[in-house]
């Protein structure tokens, strides 16, 4: 019996794990009490296991250094930055501005106001990263005037509930700075490999707004008007784009020859600013060549735009790792609050103790996953999840098929701090051995996991918009008519389309690698590269020259058989065909 | 008993206070690394005592802010079960996990970072980047944390009894997330409102 017990400790430990966290006392605290409970038993056990327990005291003394480790990780300092920097642009009401200004402009054509929502979603997503914030400000401001101009009301909830999650995928979101930090792999490159995927999801959204405007037009009408309050005047934002444009390419040509490939971010920057400074003068000099939409527009689409740069222009173009972007959009977001005269003391004061409290239960999530780690694995815990995982018929299928479907499912109930300490370490190694990339791998978790802000009935997105939007009927302050409130159903049924979407897009991530691989960009990854010498092989006496390419020097000074002809060749191949394996 | 509770409030207050200074530390912790990023690429200056000291903060600040985040019942749960038990039991499911699953915990770690730090202390010992910052005060925080934790741990213990014999009134009943988020967002809207409401005005 003993040696049954000893023998299954691995699923045992993972079935109370279960039981542990369901009971609802905090999970860090569970976590921990299950890996220290269990260690005990596994030392004890020790003896009866045959080697496959290596629990014992002295590794229990490892605890300290493992702590050291969280303490000191760099890279999770991003998460109270981000965390900070969304609190502070939540409360400087830059959602509100967008939503106002691109709202307005988009209004007048069919669907248009359903197509800022998704715009500003996608800008915000980029710069607070905070589902809460983009569905409460969309729900406040964006809804009501949907429902007065007669939107169809599951179209117009989805919108916004699914819009808001966005936040979830586009960088700079924490999910991903876990994600990347528990696989193991860089935060700059997780972002990288989600940027086209979030880009595509968007695209998706808006694709999907599209077809309802041109098959069902009476679901999305376009705005009278009147509700154009900025007035008219596309004609001047048109034309200030059009010069921002050939700035930016000017100024790409100009920096082209000192930056080489970042030349055209900073060209962008470039038009950016002089456009935005037109803009200023153009207001507060009077000279009014500009429409009061094109200023209203610049003006307020270009500080997000700026704060954007800021943060993922600069880490991509690695000028920044993640945590100094984090820092710098913190200082950003403050100085635009600042500049907003929104930064008052009790709004830095309660954004500092959200932070403080997001950071202390996380970071003690992470501790609790040490503890219950160190037991797991001791008990070769993650030999069986790897056993359990690549014995999955079908496969890479297979297994991103099992995966999905489990985070799926537990994307229902649990937070995905939780996911991602306890689950997703243990996925590493299956993951490898079946040849999947561990970007590839943390993107598909990071589209599944905001799918669950969407799925009813425990969706933080759906549950947000459902407190913000109007319960009982109201009275429409413009038109006075009397409007009805909206129903739970009407909201959970709005999601489905874009569930739908998701799950296409979770999909089509899976078929489509591609999107994500563009993260290797030009970097070689020298574990994929297949190194092609076959005249060299013939030719070179033994094995002293073989292994000379690998190190990419042109080998002239060796003894070889064919002498210096061949050796400078050698960089050649390798440079020139990276063959990348994803 | 009401001894006992006596000492507990000495306990809340101790961690209280610094639950709510090291908020501060986070700030710090921003400017410091903004400033990091910034002088490197201006003025080409790097300082690894510069990195290191920015985790320092954060870490006396997550670890400072455990005991207070554990008084105000903040520390996340799965509450899919817990939430539907009526409080009483809740208590219970509490009292117990402090006991059994906290207390061993936080007790085991003040005693094994004890030594850890007093021997980086008694050998001065010095990160091992160049120029990097002297180790025994970031394991110090550690410790501190811990031995934080284990007071509060206990302070909760006594003053979960007490509610549960009816001596001691709720201080801190259970929201659930939703209800934490729901306040949340009546906060953010009455804010969005009254903004809306001042523009309206103008």
């Amino acid at each position: 019996m003993i040696e049954l017990i000893a023998h299954n400790m691995a699923p045992i430990i993972f079935a109370s794990l279960v039981l542990f966290l369901l009971i609802g006392y905090p999970v860090s605290f569970s976590l921990a009490a299950n890996g220290l409970i269990f260690f005990v038993i596994g030392v004890w056990l020790a003896p009866y296991s045959n080697g496959e327990i290596t629990l014992d005291w002295p590794l229990l003394g490892t605890m300290p250094q493992r702590l050291w480790g969280i303490i000191s990780n760099e890279t999770l300092l991003a998460i109270p930055f981000f965390t900070f920097m969304g609190i502070i642009l939540e409360r400087s009401g830059m959602a509100e501005d967008l939503l106002d200004t691109i709202g307005q402009l988009f209004g007048p054509i069919r669907g248009g106001l359903a197509f800022a929502v998704i715009l500003v979603g996608e800008l915000l997503a980029a710069t607070t990263g905070v589902v809460a914030a983009s569905v409460i400000a969309m729900g406040l401001i964006s809804l009501p005037i949907m429902l007065r101009y007669g939107y169809d009301r599951r179209t117009a909830t989805g919108v916004i509930a699914a819009s808001g999650t966005l936040a979830q995928i586009i960088p700079p979101s924490l999910v991903l700075i876990v994600l990347a930090d528990q696989l193991g792999r860089s935060v700059g490159d997780m972002y990288k490999g989600a940027l086209f995927p979030g880009l595509i999801l968007t695209g998706m959204y808006l694709g999907y707004v599209c077809m309802v405007a041109i098959f069902q037009p009476h679901k999305v009408p376009a705005l009278p008007p009147e509700a154009r309050t900025l007035g008219g005047g596309v004609t001047s934002l048109l034309v200030m784009l059009a010069i921002g444009v050939a700035l930016s390419y000017g100024a790409h040509l100009w920096l082209y020859e000192s930056w080489g490939a970042n030349a055209d971010i900073l060209g962008a920057t470039v038009g950016t600013i002089v456009v935005y400074f037109y803009a200023l003068a153009d207001r507060y000099l009077g000279l009014n060549l500009l429409s009061r939409l094109a200023q209203q527009v610049i003006m307020v689409l270009i500080p997000p735009l700026a704060l954007i740069f800021l943060v993922l222009g600069t880490i991509f173009i690695g000028l920044a790792t993640p945590t100094e972007g984090g820092a710098m959009g913190a200082v950003g977001a403050m100085v635009l609050a600042f500049s907003k005269g929104r930064f008052k003391f009790p709004v830095l004061q309660s954004a500092l103790i959200a932070t403080t409290r997001l950071s202390a239960f996380v970071m003690f999530v992470l501790i609790g996953a040490r503890m219950f780690s160190l037991t797991f694995y001791g008990v070769n815990g993650h030999v069986w999840v790897e056993e359990l995982l690549t014995g999955v018929p079908g496969g890479q299928m297979g297994f991103l098929l099992v995966v999905n479907l489990i985070i799926f499912v537990l994307g229902f109930f649990i937070d995905f701090f939780e996911i991602a300490f306890i689950l997703v370490p243990l996925l590493i190694a299956p993951a490898q051995n079946l040849g999947i990339d561990l970007i590839w791998l943390g993107v598909i978790i990071g589209v599944n996991l905001q799918t669950s802000f969407l799925t009813p009935p425990f969706g933080f997105a759906l549950f947000y918009l459902r407190s913000v939007a109007a319960k009982v009927p109201y009275l429409d302050k413009v038109t006075g008519k009397k409007m009805d409130g909206i129903k739970t159903g009407e909201i959970y049924k709005g999601a489905i389309p874009f569930i739908i979407i998701q799950v296409a897009m979770i999909i089509a991530v899976v078929f489509f690698p591609q999107m994500v691989m563009r993260y290797k960009g030009a970097v070689v990854d020298p574990s994929s590269i297949e190194i092609k010498v076959p005249t060299l092989q013939t030719l070179a006496p033994g094995g002293t020259t073989l292994g000379a390419p690998t190190l990419g020097a042109p080998n002239l000074g060796t003894p070889d058989a064919s002498g210096g002809t061949v050796a400078p060749t050698l960089p050649g191949p390798k440079l020139g065909a990276p063959v990348i394996n994803p | 008993m009401q001894a006992m509770l006596a000492i507990t409030r000495g306990i809340d207050r101790v961690n209280a206070f610094i639950g709510k200074a090291v908020i501060w530390l986070i700030l710090l912790a921003v400017l410091v690394s903004a400033g990091n990023a910034l002088s490197r690429k201006l003025f080409n200056l790097s300082s690894n005592a510069w990195l290191e000291l920015q985790w320092y903060l954060f870490g006396a600040a997550f670890m400072g802010a455990a005991a207070y985040t554990l008084q105000q019942n903040e520390h996340i749960r799965i509450d899919v079960f817990y939430a539907s038990r009526s409080r009483k039991t809740q208590h219970w499911i509490d009292l117990l996990g402090h006991i059994f699953f906290l207390l061993p915990f936080v007790v085991l770690m003040s005693w094994l970072l004890w030594p850890y730090t007093i021997q980086a202390f008694r050998s001065g010992q010095i990160s091992t980047n160049a120029g990097g910052l002297i180790i025994w005060p970031a394991r110090a925080i550690l410790l501190a944390g811990f031995i934080m934790l284990t007071f509060q741990a206990l302070a909760e213990i006594v003053k979960k009894i007490a509610v549960i014999r009816g001596e001691l009134e709720d201080p801190h009943p259970f929201i659930s997330a939703q209800e934490q988020a729901l306040k949340e967002v009546e906060e953010l809207a009455a804010e969005v409102q009254a903004k809306a409401a001042a523009e309206g005005k103008k």
